[in-house]
């Protein structure tokens, strides 16, 4: 188990381990015998290793669910949830800077001083920003684009939504959490019958 | 119809009529480009001659008087095929006709056989091949444009719900491709080759070979067509997800979801157990590793001291070392000026030019060469009007680059003018 150690390190951490997060430990955890051996090793700390629905995100769950782990997996689901609206409008705040089709996904890359640049041309994105970045979870107090959209990518970061390769350049990479955050709305819109129409609705944003 | 084409004299006169005519084209290429661009090319483009010759060339028409000229359709595909546009470009999925066409070919190539017009045989012969390889050109340019559209994710519209109505158009024309394929039916084909083994291998055995391939490529394509639509569509579906759910938060702010870890079955999303700390510490129980913690410990008291007393000097010294530094930067700041004016003394005793470079070599100077020359050109231009007059100041200096207009200066030489009066007036 020794050679396994950074691995288990970071899966104890809560992290979640995609090709692009971790593209080492990534291919470890696709060897179903490495996967078991893991699952013994954790079962005194009772975890084991799961996927989302296609694999592309490994994270520890727990083996046996008791009064107690109930507890703290719903305390742990109100967080992502009290997040999740400003992610949401954040992905949707890309998707419309970056003038794209497609919501971000794991292995995007994001040019933040692209954004940046575009934002404070236009108006509306500034304000989409401003709000954004007030918000409880991004927490930014600052008053320039820059600021807020540097703040905004460090708590992403710091959530594990996106990857930052060299600190001192502004360049981004999307993780494996995030397409794992979509799963989760999607889990929930159907768990839910939340009637989302399948056309795209009028935004009324402000 | 055979029989016209059947005329020496005639197929002649073609070769003429359609150099003319594509040279015509060649020289009106701006304006027909832009036509093709723009829908209409301008009345103004053309001269009214040019704009005759190419209406009666068939390569233009004016549908009112008032209006523009357009491209005709053939001229525009050609472009469209030439500069594989695939927003103009279209694909000719009709293959009955040319079935028709090889059929009436071949009626006519047997009866010039049994005529005994060998000439008119020959030439029938030609146009079967002509009409075999269209046959075959058009898939291969209708499966060259749909690899070409798939390649570039169908770049050439900009919106997913283009590409994805782009995707099954061009799925719809691969199902009439294959409809068409079907549509040759080589028995016949074999009837028609029957006793004639040039034919034969034409009409059978390359069509066949021909054909095979297209469809195999087609089958291909409306594979990998389908795979990218269900690429399209899930983005198109992830993306409407996060508006949509985003939008329905954002209507309904005290959205709560249900109680998902308190089912008997916790959903596998939602089972991610929180991080647990990994943390370790010295352990007192063991002997062996006592004389570990001992060492730890010193040096950990070490650090503890030297940071106080760090601390305390660097809180007491403060104040004074700012004074001290200030004084040391001044002091440098005279020295640099007294060499200074020891080199325009120097200058002034020289009968020839001195460089300022040189002297910092020759008087082992330790000032960076190129704070020196500032202070020299400094030095210089704050002298009086009349003393600067006593030297003549030269700047030694060249272009950072070819292209960069800025001055590098690299040296500067000064010499004493004895005469500065009748210098000025010279």
């Amino acid at each position: 188990m020794i050679q396994f150690r950074p691995l288990l390190e970071t899966l104890l951490a809560g992290q979640f381990i995609c090709p692009v997060s971790a593209p080492e430990h990534y291919k470890k955890l696709q060897d179903i015998a490495i996967r078991e051996a893991i699952d013994d090793y954790l079962q005194p700390l009772n975890r084991r290793v799961a996927s989302s629905d296609d694999e592309s995100v490994y994270f520890l769950a727990y083996r046996d669910i008791d009064n107690n782990e109930r507890d703290l997996l719903k305390q742990q689901l109100s967080v992502v949830m009290s997040s999740l609206l400003p992610l949401l409008e954040w992905l949707t705040y890309v998707q419309e800077v970056q003038g794209s089709d497609g919501a971000l996904s794991a292995g995007d890359t994001l040019k933040l001083q692209e954004l940046i640049l575009k934002t404070e041309d236009n108006p509306s994105l500034r304000q989409r920003l401003q709000a954004l970045a007030t918000d409880k979870f991004f927490n930014s107090q600052a008053d320039s684009v820059d600021a807020q959209a540097r703040q905004i990518a460090k708590r992403l970061v710091e959530h594990g939504y996106l990857l930052q390769p060299h600190k001192e350049r502004l360049y981004f990479q999307v993780t494996g959490k995030i397409d794992y955050l979509i799963e989760l709305v999607r889990f929930i819109k159907d768990e839910e019958n939340i009637p989302l129409s399948e056309e795209q609705v009028q935004e009324d944003l402000f | 119809m055979a029989n016209d084409f059947s005329d020496k004299h005639h197929v002649g006169s073609l070769y003429e009529v359609g150099v003319e005519r594509l040279a015509l084209v060649g020289k009106h290429a701006k304006a027909l480009m832009q036509g093709y661009l723009q829908g209409e090319v301008e009345q103004e483009a053309l001269s009214e001659q040019a704009a005759r010759k190419l209406i009666a060339a068939r390569v233009l028409y004016q549908p009112d008087d008032s209006l523009g000229y357009k491209l005709r359709q053939p001229v525009t595909q050609l472009i469209a095929a030439m500069v594989t546009d695939e927003n103009r470009r279209q694909i000719n999925a009709d293959v009955a006709d040319k079935l028709t066409q090889i059929k009436a070919r071949v009626e006519s190539f047997r009866e010039a056989q049994r005529g005994g017009d060998y000439v008119k045989a020959e030439l029938q012969l030609q146009l079967i091949h002509e009409t075999v390889h269209d046959l075959t050109g058009q898939f291969e340019e209708a499966i060259h444009s749909l690899w070409h559209r798939l390649n570039s994710n169908f770049g050439f519209v900009s919106s997913l719900a283009d590409k994805i109505r782009e995707n099954s158009r061009a799925q719809g024309q691969i199902q009439r491709l294959i409809a068409g394929l079907a549509l040759v039916d080589f028995n016949e084909l074999i009837e028609f080759a029957e006793g004639h083994a040039g034919l034969r291998k034409l009409l059978v055995t390359k069509l066949q070979v021909q054909l095979n391939g297209h469809h195999g490529s087609l089958l291909e394509v409306q594979k990998r067509l389908v795979e990218l639509m269900g690429r399209f569509r899930e983005q198109q579906a992830r993306s409407l997800l996060v508006m949509n759910m985003a939008s329905f938060l954002r209507q309904h702010p005290n959205f709560m979801v249900g109680d998902y870890s308190y089912r008997s079955q916790v959903p596998r999303l939602v089972n991610q157990a929180p991080a647990m700390p990994i943390a370790a510490a010295v352990s007192l129980d063991q002997r062996a590793q006592q004389p570990l913690v001992v060492s730890l410990v010193q040096q950990l008291y070490k650090e503890l001291q030297l940071k106080a007393s760090v601390q305390q000097a660097t809180s007491n010294s403060e104040q004074v070392s700012v004074q001290q530094k200030d004084q040391e930067v001044e002091a440098r700041q005279q020295q640099l000026k007294q060499d200074t004016e020891h080199f325009f003394l120097a200058a002034l005793d020289s009968p020839t030019p001195c460089s300022a470079l040189d002297y910092l070599v020759e008087q082992q100077l330790e000032w960076p060469p190129e704070a020196w020359l500032f202070q020299v050109i400094g030095e210089y231009n704050s002298l009086p009007r009349a003393q600067q007059q006593l030297f003549r100041f030269q700047r030694e200096e060249a272009k950072a680059h070819v292209f960069n207009e800025l001055m590098i200066i690299h040296d500067i030489t000064l010499a004493y003018v004895a005469e500065p009066a009748r210098q000025r007036s010279a």
